[in-house]
């Protein structure tokens, strides 16, 4: 994969908050087509460094590059306009909405009627059935119930339908979508994942389970204190071996 | 999923009926009284000229309906229109009585400060960071005040017909023309909740504000163009009810606040928000003004109709929350719960209370003497 340009990369990416080192000295890169795991205790760094990347928090130190050129991104909006997007833990969904409304929420098709501008919620819903299909292959029983009779894992496609829709939409960050799901759904989940990555998006995974990174991801990124203490390629690698990095097993052993 | 499939195709009448509870409530209810008027008191109740009184009635509720709707919908809740209405009616009035000015230019006029009345609250709100309830309730006794300081107990009276013809014109049809206006604005707000931005954005706003914040939604925003909305909406109502009496004066209009909040609550639209029905608050309306003109017509008190409006308001709240409660099956009812040892406590509690007015009552009775008139 080193032979591939990669689509977004962070160099020595620092974060302070007051006295608070968050993140330091921190390398990141996404390849298209790939699936990178980033995975580390909590407070080491890890929800900081993706919300870097999304726009949502500002480097105090390093630089980031989207095609290998220099970016600034003041907030959300300018990420998601490089094709950077994240589907986020609570998948900011409106529970009593139907899934169209949310998968367009904030970015709504609209159309002229006698001069004023309307939703056309028949568009919406007919893009909103076509992209469940073709790019997650996921079918829902009902395009008009409320999203909160929906189960997990369609309630996830539905946001990450969102994010897709974007066309220009080329990292994909995923914050914990297997956390509050059952097996079945996770699974489901899991393959959403793989889905997208054959569709050459990069995903970035941040989960806690391991059993999840190591059947999707293709790297593992271990944060650690604040530090990248490590990245792993998945198939040269063990759960033994990352787990050692996430507690720091190997350098007090040292 | 296949498991969810099966269920949803065996799942129980009251479940498929959910969704149309806000409509069906209403009806039933309006459906209710139609059928106990048609016993009581047939004759009086079902003429014309008494259903017309009815729907007049009705409709200076509708708008201020309509708005409320949206408001309660993003978790809000107006408590000034009331004090909206009538304040925008008087200056209306004194533009028009005082100053000369014609009445073309008063009615909009109205509406406009309506609209800025509507933005000071949506404003106090949005940026001072005053939950609903206090500020709405605060400006509620500003702009009353204004209204008696401007009027200062004057009944300002005889309007130019366009104004008696927007309170209590008839259409050469049966449907007076103040319901036309009314049913108009239902209209208009059941297009903006379903084919607007700003209709969308309300249920997203009532449903997770959170997630309307993260979907980029400018959750302030359009917090306040609700409460302009109902401003707005108010004036007009203000309008309608000087028309109607031909006359306006700061007193008027005292419980509209809480008739338009009951009629929007009884049609099925959530306090909790994000759940909104422009048709539920359209039937709750015509239930109230049916229920208000039913106790008219059997010659009850004037002043039970709040009695009758808090009512409404805890039974059908009481009613919609039964009904969102999933868990009910192990419930058992409302009170099942008071046998256990917590419950207990809150017997015994409100028999301390129940105890304590009683003896006082009975001691204040074996002591007392004669009754000495006021004044």
């Amino acid at each position: 994969m080193s032979d591939q340009q990669p689509v977004v990369s962070m160099r020595g990416i620092s974060k302070r908050f007051g006295g608070v080192r968050a993140l330091e000295n921190v390398d990141l890169d996404a390849y298209p087509g790939e699936v990178l795991a980033i995975v580390g205790d909590n407070g080491a760094g890890k929800s900081t460094l993706i919300k870097i990347l999304t726009g949502v928090y500002q480097p105090t130190e390093g630089e980031i590059f989207v095609d290998g050129e220099r970016v600034e991104m003041a907030n959300h909006a300018d990420a998601a306009k490089m094709g950077i997007d994240a589907v986020y833990q609570t998948l900011a969904l409106a529970d009593h909405l139907d899934p169209p409304a949310n998968m367009f929420l904030g970015n709504e098709l609209t159309k002229k009627f006698l001069g004023f501008t309307i939703l056309d919620n028949k568009k919406m819903r007919d893009e909103t059935e076509r992209v469940l299909m073709e790019r997650l292959g996921v079918r829902l029983r009902s395009l008009d119930a409320s999203t909160d009779s929906l189960s997990g894992g369609q309630r996830q496609a539905v946001a990450i339908a969102r994010a897709v829709y974007h066309e220009g939409l080329r990292v994909l960050v995923m914050d914990e979508p297997t956390a509050a799901l059952g097996p079945q759904e996770t699974a489901r989940t899991l393959k959403l994942i793989k889905t997208l990555k054959a569709q050459g998006l990069a995903v970035i995974l941040i989960s806690h389970s391991l059993d999840d990174v190591f059947e999707v991801s293709d790297r593992v990124h271990v944060q650690r204190r604040g530090q990248c203490v490590g990245v792993a390629l998945t198939a040269e690698s063990s759960t033994q071996e990352v787990l050692g990095m996430i507690v720091g097993a190997k350098e007090d052993a040292a | 999923m296949n498991t969810a499939v099966a269920t949803d195709e065996r799942a129980p009448l009251s479940e498929r009926l959910e969704p149309y509870m806000a409509i069906i409530a209403p009806m039933a209810m309006i459906a209710a009284i139609f059928l106990f008027m048609a016993v009581a008191s047939p004759d009086r109740f079902y003429r014309i000229s008494n259903l017309e009184l009815i729907l007049q009635d009705a409709a200076l509720y509708m708008p201020m309906a309509m708005a409320m709707t949206f408001v309660i919908t993003q978790r809000g809740i107006d408590l000034s229109v009331g004090s909206v209405a009538v304040l925008s009616a008087i200056i209306m009035a004194f533009l028009v009585k005082q100053f000369g000015f014609s009445i073309y230019v008063g009615i909009p006029i109205a509406l406009s400060i309506g609209a800025l009345l509507g933005l000071i609250n949506g404003l106090v709100i949005t940026r001072f960071n005053v939950p609903d309830l206090i500020g709405t309730l605060a400006m509620d006794l500003v702009y009353k005040g204004l209204a008696l300081l401007l009027a200062k107990g004057l009944v300002l009276a005889r309007f130019p017909d366009v104004l008696t013809e927007i309170g209590r014109g008839q259409t050469p049809f049966f449907i007076p023309t103040p319901a036309v206006i009314g049913i108009l604005t239902m209209v208009a707000g059941y297009y903006i909740l379903q084919r607007t931005h700003f209709g969308r954005y309300t249920v997203a706003i009532g449903s997770s504000p959170e997630s309307a914040e993260l979907t980029g939604i400018g959750v302030k925003r359009h917090k306040v163009y609700a409460y302009v909305l109902c401003g707005a909406c108010a004036a007009l109502a203000g309008l309608m009810l000087t028309g109607k009496q031909n006359a306006i004066q700061a007193t008027m209009a005292p419980f509209f606040n809480l008739h338009v909040i009951a009629a929007v609550v009884v049609g099925g639209t959530s306090l909790f928000g994000g759940r909104a029905s422009i048709i539920g608050s359209f039937s709750g309306v015509l239930l109230l003004a049916m229920m208000l003109n039913a106790l008219v017509t059997l010659r009850i008190e004037f002043f039970w109709q709040p009695v009758a409006s808090g009512f409404v308001i805890i039974s059908s709240v009481a009613l919609y929350a039964w009904i969102q409660k999933k868990d009910r099956d192990g419930a058992g009812g409302w009170f099942a719960d008071l046998k256990t040892a917590e419950g207990q406590k809150t017997v015994r509690f409100a028999a301390l209370i129940i105890g304590v007015l009683i003896g006082l009552l009975a001691i204040g009775g074996i002591f007392a003497g004669d009754p000495v008139p006021s004044g």
